[in-house]
Formats: C-alpha cells, structure tokens, sequence
C-alpha cells in the first residue's frame, strides 16, 4: 500500500515540475548535483563502511553480489 | 590518442610554432609543432596560399574576383562558374532552407543603407524598401553550372561563408602538409586539427561581447572547429540600442536576441553559418535552432545572461 | 570530396538541419573532424584507500584499484578490483553468564583477505543504454558470484530517464571451523528507477530494488549461551536464520544546487524491509560547499534506525525456538554517523578525495526508544583517500 502511494508520489511529482529548456542544463551537470559520489573511488569504499554493521542493504544497485560480513 | 602517436617525444616537450600572417583584412595565426620556425612557416605555407587565393577568388572588393564578374552581371546574362563555386553555392542554399530564408546570400545590398560608424543615422523604410525589392536568394537563376542575378542592382555575397570556407581549406592544407596538432586562426574562426602534443586541449577564448580584450570563457578544444557570431564586431548604437552588422533580409533591420554565439562541429562552414542562423532566428528560436544541432554552443543573450553548453560533459 | 578525420563526422545518421548542412559541407574539399572539447579524454583510472577501526575491536584496510574506458561515445568498460585486509578479535558468543547477555570475545584473533573484481560494460543505442555487470568475490570463508543486466531510457530530452534491472548472485558461505561447510546462497534481484529534473537547479532520483534470496544465511561464527537460574546446564544454540531472505529497499535521493551561496544541498532517504521482522530507515543530510575553482567540502549527517528481527533475541528463550541469533546488526538500534568529505579538482582533471567519518550505533539511538538491550555500543571511525586520473 505504501508502496502504490510512493509510486504515485513520483508520478504526479515528474508532472508538477517547472520546464526546464535543454539549455538551462548547465547546473544539473556539476559532480556535486550527481547521485552517487563523483568521485568514483570514495562511492567504492564507503560501500564497505555501513552495510557491514547494519541489516539494510542496498537500494543504489543490484548485482554487486555478497559477502561473509553480513 | 591518434594525434599525440605521430609526434615523437622530444617534439612533445616543444612549445608550437606560431605563424602570423595578414589575409582577409586582419592578422591571422597558425599553431603547429615543427623543428624550428623556418620548417614551421615551410609547412604553414601551403595553408597560408589557400587562403589568399580563396579571398582573391571570392572577395567584393577585388574587381577580377568571381563575385564581382557574377554581381556585374546583374540583370545580364548567365556567368559561368566552376566546381568549387557551385558547390559553395550549394552549400548557402541549405543554409536559405535550414534557416527558413533568413540566411542569405544576396543580402549583402543592405550595406548601401547602414553605415556602422558612431554617429550614422538608422535607415528609414524608404531607404530599405528599394534594397529588400533587390533581396531574395530564391529569384537567383541556377542552371548546369551558371548562376543569373535577375534582377539589376542584385548582388551575392560570401561573406556569410567565405572565411569559414577559407579556415577549413586551411585546415586540409595542413593536414597534407603533415600537421596533426595545429590551429589555423583566422580572427576568430579557427580549426583545430588535434590536440597540443602532450595530448592537452588548446585553450580557446571566447571574446567577451562587451569588454575588449577580455573573454567571456576559455573553451579547452581537442579536435574540430569553432566560429563566432556576435554584434560588437560592426554596429552603432542609437537611443541606447544596438544595430549590428547581422541584418535580417526580411526587414532590412538588425537581428535582435543575442551578443553573441559561438558554436563547435566539425567545420568552421557549419560552426559558422549555425552561429550566423541562430543570430538571424531572435533569441527563443536561435536557441532552439542550437539545440536541435546538438552541436556544444555558447551563447550570450541580449540581457547578458551566458548559456553555455560546453560545460556539459557527454 | 571531404577529408573526414572520423568516421561519425561524415555520414550523418539522422536528419535535421545538422545532417542538412553537413552533406552540403561534405561535397567541398575540406577537412572535417570530429568536435571534441575539453580534454580528449577518453577514460579514467583510479586508486582509493579506506581505513576503519572499531574501538578495541575491528581493523579494515582496503586498497582499490579502477579503470574507467569509453569509446567513441557507444561503449562504456569499467573494471575494479578491491582487497579487503579484516584483522582484529571478532565477537563470537553472546553469554549471559555474568547475568546479563554480554558479547564474549574469544580472544581468536581474525586475519582475513577478502579479493572482489567487477567488470561493467555499458552500451549506448541513442536514448536508451543496455549494461552487464559481473562481480566476483573471494574470502577463504565466502564465495560469492554476482551478475546483472541493466537497461536505461532517456525521455523528454533526458529530463526523465528510466532505469530497469535484473540480478542474480550465487553465493557460497564456508567456515574456517568447519572444513565440510560449503553451503549455497542464491539471490535473485529486480530494480526500478526514474531520475527526474525537477528545474535548473534540482533532481531527484527514487530507485526500488527487490532482492528474493533462499539458501544458508546463518553466520557460522556466532552461537548464543544462556544460563538459567533454575537449570544447571546451559543452553548453547548456534546461529540460526531462516532458508530465505526477502527484502525490499526504497531509495530516495534530492539534489538542489543553491548558484548564490555555491552550494548543493544533498538528501538522501532510504526505507527497507524485509520478511525477517527487519524495518530500518536511513537519512543522510549533506551539504556540498564550493570554495573557488578547485575545492569543495562536504560534511554530512546520517541517522539510522532499525527494528530487530523477528527471531532476535540475546538469550536463548524457553521453549527453545527454530530460529535464533543474536548477532546484534539483527537487533533494534539507531545510529548517527557525521563525515566530512574535501575534494579537490585540478584543471587537467587529476582528482584528490579525502572523507573522514565517525559511525556511533546504540540501542538508545534507536527511533521511538525500545532498542535491544544487549545492544552493545559500536564506536568506528573510517578514512578514505582516493585520487584518480583521466587520460
């Protein structure tokens, strides 16, 4: 149920954005406007940092396989 | 990379030659790596000769050129004209058809009326009425190999592509010549054919459109071409506004929208006549006239505001 | 005819005033060559450390080594390679001899290396991009093969793009205590997600992932050790999960860049569940600080919540149950990790990164109080040092 709401969310949100003209893009590229760490070395690393200590994982990726840590 | 492997190592360590020269009513430079400055101007020379020869061929000001024998013979008979003509001509009509009719090359009569001198006095309808009568790419008679004016008083001109044209002759003259990481620089129309030979960019700058000697950025460019359009290079200002040099053929009056536009492909013949159009189409359109290009441009509108999409990676 | 320095500069493949005007060029006798901006770089290599201590307890290094290719804006390689180096005592018995349950550490100190590859290659068919991906993973105790296969569209002018994958990993759990063990694990993983630009200035991406697993989840290391106070003999029970894990994780991420102050606000949102009993939610605030042209800091916040899962327990309860564990990141606890993070970024592209953080778990953290008991209290710090190189 959560979950159809979530979803919903999303949708009616992609459609009450304000325009965006391909050329006003400029910002959206920047490394610190990226979802993961521009750097890709430190994003590999902290991989390692939280999920080892906590039950949850995941929601980034999938295929990045397992470990004994958890 | 392909450039950098043709250079040997100790070339690599070697700043480039710069090689001036005067065509086209400006100084003009070329950067190329060569073993010293003689061998460096020995290996320009063949780029050099085509521009010269391109500027002789098709310049107004030249009575013997191919543009004047054609724009005399205006309301005349049909004058002959070679392959490289024809097919440059070719190439202004795609830009009459992308542009929807607002570049073109018999445009050129609107200089009788604008003078772009501090001072000069806007035309009025009167004095462009006559010259827009004589405008209209589409009424020019194109046959096997000849071209016609109809219509007495019309003129063609290449200066919408002539130097764009001129840098990418340039440009295949180096490569023969052996350059594969070169600048040919025709004030501000350039090709790059590679990178610096340590596999760097060059670091290209973008005039800014209201300061002189200052620019509004610094591209780092690998490989390709870039030209400029903007409305500081001839214009006049009356009651606070700016007429430039960019007319549109339509109304005889100053295109309106931006400062300027430079935009990167992959000759200086598109890279200019994209600029060109985009000036001539007014802000909103111009802009979405680079973006269907999908070519990187950066553009200064007439408010100052810079959209730059060389900064965008991919 | 035209010289063309590339093959893509000639032909144009689509229509449109680009491909307009490039035949007409291509009938000159002029050069073409490709337009290529910025440093004509055509990939990226790569070299990060971390290093993580647990007060008196757990002592990770990590070297990792990546290499990034693209090629002719088609075909994207990726490829790295981690050594995990785990030394230090590793709690094994949770006994409550001492009347409450306390971890006891054998005093059996680990040494363990743990080797993982990953390749990646990603191809680009317009709006739409197709990716492999494959990880290998090797401890002497822990075999774990992982492959996935991922499509991505752009829409609306990549404002909106959708992403769709599926996974499978076929892992194998081995002990050092029991030569014999070589149990299977297998997971089969499903994600969806939309990156949506929201304005100039903000994105916001949401991902769902489902990962379906059966196979042998108890940690092969732990046991529990209760004494009862009417009973002579203690009850010794080994760690004992279901045969199957069910999870669900739903990630949100907000980015919202602020050109005034030249910073970007980061927030990221996480909700998991799985049918172990087991709901956590994680939030990470950040924000992202520009100071020039080359720097930047980062510090950040991120709370942590989760409940305990449904056979958790610390002491083993009469009647003995199926299931038991008492590894305390199944039990109810909450946690605040503060980092910091400066980057450095030099023209030529070369990148420097160092991230410090400090991770604090404890029973009373948890969101609405009732963390587990015997929660015992975890206190890390963790660096990371990572510089990569575009050529």
């Amino acid at each position: 149920m959560r979950l159809a709401v979530a979803l919903l969310a999303a949708a009616v949100l992609a459609g009450a954005c304000t325009p965006v003209a391909p050329y006003q893009r400029g910002y959206l590229a920047r490394p610190d406007m990226a979802m993961e760490p521009s750097d890709a070395g430190t994003a590999k690393a902290l991989e390692k940092v939280y999920p080892a200590k906590e039950a949850a994982r995941g929601g980034a990726s999938i295929g990045g396989g397992g470990c004994g840590c958890n | 990379m392909e450039s950098s492997a043709s250079l040997t190592r100790s070339e690599a360590l070697r700043a480039p030659h710069l090689v001036a020269f005067r065509a086209m009513a400006a100084v003009n430079e070329i950067q190329l790596y060569a073993d010293d400055p003689v061998h460096a101007r020995v290996m320009a020379a063949g780029a050099i000769t085509e521009v010269r020869r391109i500027e002789a061929k098709y310049s107004r000001y030249r009575a013997d050129s191919v543009v004047s024998r054609i724009n005399a013979a205006a309301g005349g008979p049909a004058v002959a004209i070679d392959e490289e003509t024809a097919k440059l001509l070719d190439y202004a009509e795609a830009c009459y058809r992308q542009s929807r009719g607002r570049f073109d090359p018999t445009s050129g009569v609107l200089r009788r009326a604008w003078r772009f001198e501090a001072g000069a006095p806007i035309p009025t309808a009167n004095e462009l009425d006559p010259l827009l009568a004589k405008i209209g790419w589409h009424r020019v008679e194109r046959k096997a190999g000849t071209i016609r004016l109809p219509i007495a008083g019309m003129e063609i001109d290449f200066g919408g592509f002539g130097k764009e044209y001129a840098v990418d002759r340039a440009a295949l003259a180096l490569r023969e010549a052996g350059a594969r990481n070169a600048v040919v620089n025709l004030a501000g129309d350039l090709a790059v054919l590679g990178p610096q030979a340590d596999g760097s960019p060059w670091r290209i700058g973008v005039r800014h459109p209201r300061r002189a000697d200052a620019a509004i950025a610094t591209i780092p460019v690998s490989s390709g071409a870039l030209a400029t359009s903007g409305d500081y290079e001839r214009f006049v200002e009356v009651e606070g506004v700016r007429h430039c040099h960019v007319l549109d053929p339509r109304t005889g009056r100053s295109a309106r929208g931006f400062q300027s536009v430079t935009v990167h492909a992959h000759s200086c013949l598109v890279a200019g006549s994209a600029c060109t159009i985009a000036m001539l189409t007014g802000r909103d359109e111009g802009l979405a006239w680079l973006e269907s290009l999908s070519l990187p441009y950066l553009a200064v509108l007439e408010d100052g505001i810079v959209v730059d999409r060389f900064r965008e990676s991919r | 005819m035209a010289a063309t320095d590339d093959s893509r500069a000639g032909g144009p493949s689509r229509g449109g005033p680009l491909a307009a005007l490039t035949q007409a060029a291509l009938a000159l006798p002029i050069l073409l060559v490709a337009p290529r901006a910025g440093a004509a770089h055509v990939g990226e290599v790569g070299f990060a450390t971390l290093g993580y201590k647990e007060r008196g307890l757990m002592k990770v290094t990590e070297p990792l080594l990546w290499a990034k290719l693209q090629l002719d804006d088609v075909w994207e390689f990726e490829a790295n390679g981690a050594l995990d180096i785990v030394s230090g005592a590793s709690p094994e018995l949770l006994t409550n001899l001492s009347g409450t349950p306390v971890q006891s550490i054998t005093g059996a100190s680990v040494h363990d290396r743990r080797t993982t590859t990953d390749l990646r290659a990603k191809r680009r068919f317009g709006d739409f991009s197709l990716s492999v991906n494959r990880t290998v993973s090797n401890e002497h105790d822990y075999h774990s093969h992982a492959y996935s296969v991922e499509g991505e569209v752009d829409l609306d002018q990549k404002r909106t793009t959708l992403a769709v994958g599926i996974g499978r990993s076929d892992d194998h759990v081995g002990s050092s205590l029991d030569p014999t063990l070589n149990a299977p694990r297998d997971t089969n993983e499903y994600l969806v997600g939309i990156t949506q630009v929201l304005s100039p200035l903000a994105v916001v991406e949401s991902t769902l992932t489902v990962a379906r697993g059966e196979g042998d989840y108890n940690d092969p290391y732990k046991s529990t050790l209760t004494f009862f106070p009417d009973a002579i003999l203690p009850i010794l029970m080994p760690d004992t999960r279901p045969g199957h894990r069910n999870e669900l994780a739903w990630l949100t991420r907000y980015r919202r860049h602020f050109p005034r102050q030249e910073g970007t606000l980061q927030a990221d949102y996480r909700y998991f569940r799985d049918d172990w009993g087991i709901r956590a939610h994680t939030l990470e605030l950040a924000w992202e600080q520009q100071l020039g042209e080359r720097w930047s800091i980062r510090p950040a916040l991120r709370y942590y919540t989760q409940s305990a899962a449904d056979f958790y327990s610390p002491v083993v309860p009469r009647p003995r149950p199926q299931l038991l564990s008492s590894d305390q990141r199944l039990g109810a606890f909450g946690g605040l990790s503060p980092s910091l993070r400066v980057s450095l970024r030099l023209e030529n592209g070369l990148t420097l990164e160092g991230t410090a953080g400090y991770v604090y778990d404890a029973a009373s953290l948890r969101l609405g109080g009732s963390g587990s008991e015997a929660f015992s209290t975890l206190r890390a710090a963790y660096g990371i040092v990572s510089v990569s190189h575009p050529f």
